[in-house]
């Protein structure tokens, strides 16, 4: 659908375009959400163009007649807003899910080829690690477990069950904020543990594993604070 | 007629626009105009959106068709949608029987003769 919305507008027309610029701009969510719903609105202006001139219109007067059939910008968009809003949750929630076991993949890695522990001994039981960095890895059952179940309601909430249940964008938009901002602070709690690793036992780290581990970590909780952020702001334009 | 009017049964109508085959945005916009006589004529802001929610809920199927200068997302119903719609018309029946029933006009009172 992006790479649609790449391609230069077939025939639109200035009028048009202009026309979906301006919803375009009332539109909230990021640019993939927006792209998507432009370029099927413009073939379906194209469409309603053609027919008026079929019905005998000049072209610039079918064209003014098919925006004028399509509404106001404004309430367009605002059609699409609950919508977007749920599409918007739903990704992050996918995504969040996707990217977690990755990144604690990564993490345990650095963690065995670092030598810190032992494969049969949940890490908080490791004996090579001090007593407060054990208790803080027990913390992370915390953030981890609201990222999981907030990214499940998300999904739950947005996905084949709205068959049967009321449709809640607003509650989905929390809930995609919801676990964005459980997932940073799962991010901030083991790149502080890394942080206190290397305090403690500077060169222990395997570096190769670790500077990934770390990466994925930065690059993840950068992500994820700017998609709770996004959902925050779609939920309040739901208001 | 408004959209608010139609509210609660606007999945069961697209569905049902649906049904004979695929079909595009405008042309779903333009069906349910011409096989409601006019009467129902709902807002781009209404349809669009409404499609796109009946795609997240797996009721139809959406892609992109057509090559060369102009492409349309096209629409159709998958087997779920199939059968939420038999749900819809089951559903419709026993509302608008029982709401005609109730909007007859009263039998007038019975009088008593004396």
């Amino acid at each position: 659908m992006t790479g649609l919305s790449r391609r230069p507008p077939p025939d639109g027309g200035a009028a048009v375009e202009g026309y979906l610029a301006a919803i375009s701009a009332r539109l909230p969510g990021p640019a993939w959400a927006r792209s998507g719903i432009t370029a099927e609105l413009r073939s379906g202006l194209l469409d309603a163009t053609d027919a008026h001139r079929a019905a005998g219109l000049p072209p610039a007067e079918a064209t003014a007649a098919a925006i004028g059939e399509f509404g106001d910008p404004a309430l367009v968009a605002d059609g699409f807003t609950a919508e977007i809003a749920a599409r918007l949750a739903r990704r992050v929630a996918v995504i969040l899910l996707v990217t977690g076991p990755l990144v604690g993949a990564l993490w345990l890695s650095t963690a065995f080829t670092s030598h810190l522990g032992i494969h049969h001994v949940p890490p908080w039981e490791w004996q090579n690690l001090s007593g407060a960095v054990r208790a803080a890895i027990r913390l992370l059952v915390v953030p981890v477990g609201v990222t999981v179940w907030a990214a499940l309601f998300g999904i739950a909430s947005t996905g084949r069950l709205t068959r049967w249940l009321p449709a809640a964008p607003r509650r989905a938009a929390t809930a995609g904020a919801v676990a964005g901002f459980a997932a940073v602070g799962a991010d901030a709690l083991g790149l502080t543990l890394f942080a206190a690793q290397l305090v403690a036992g500077p060169g222990a780290l395997a570096p190769i594993p670790a500077a990934a581990a770390a990466t994925a970590s930065i690059v993840r909780l950068i992500l994820a604070r700017r998609a709770a952020h996004r959902c925050l702001v779609i939920r309040a334009s739901l208001a | 007629m408004r959209a608010e009017t139609l509210k609660g049964h606007l999945d069961g109508i697209l569905l049902a626009v649906l049904e004979p085959g695929p079909s595009h945005g405008y042309a779903i916009m333009e069906a349910l105009r011409v096989r409601s006589g006019g009467a129902v004529d709902l807002p781009t802001g209404t349809v669009y959106p409404a499609l796109h929610r009946l795609e997240r809920a797996g009721l139809v199927r959406a892609s992109w068709s057509g090559s060369g200068g102009r492409r349309r997302r096209v629409y159709e119903l998958t087997p779920a949608g199939r059968h939420a719609l038999d749900g819809e018309r089951s559903t419709w029946r026993d509302f608008s029987a029982a709401v005609t029933a109730l909007l007859q006009p009263a039998p007038p009172p019975a009088v008593n003769p004396s």
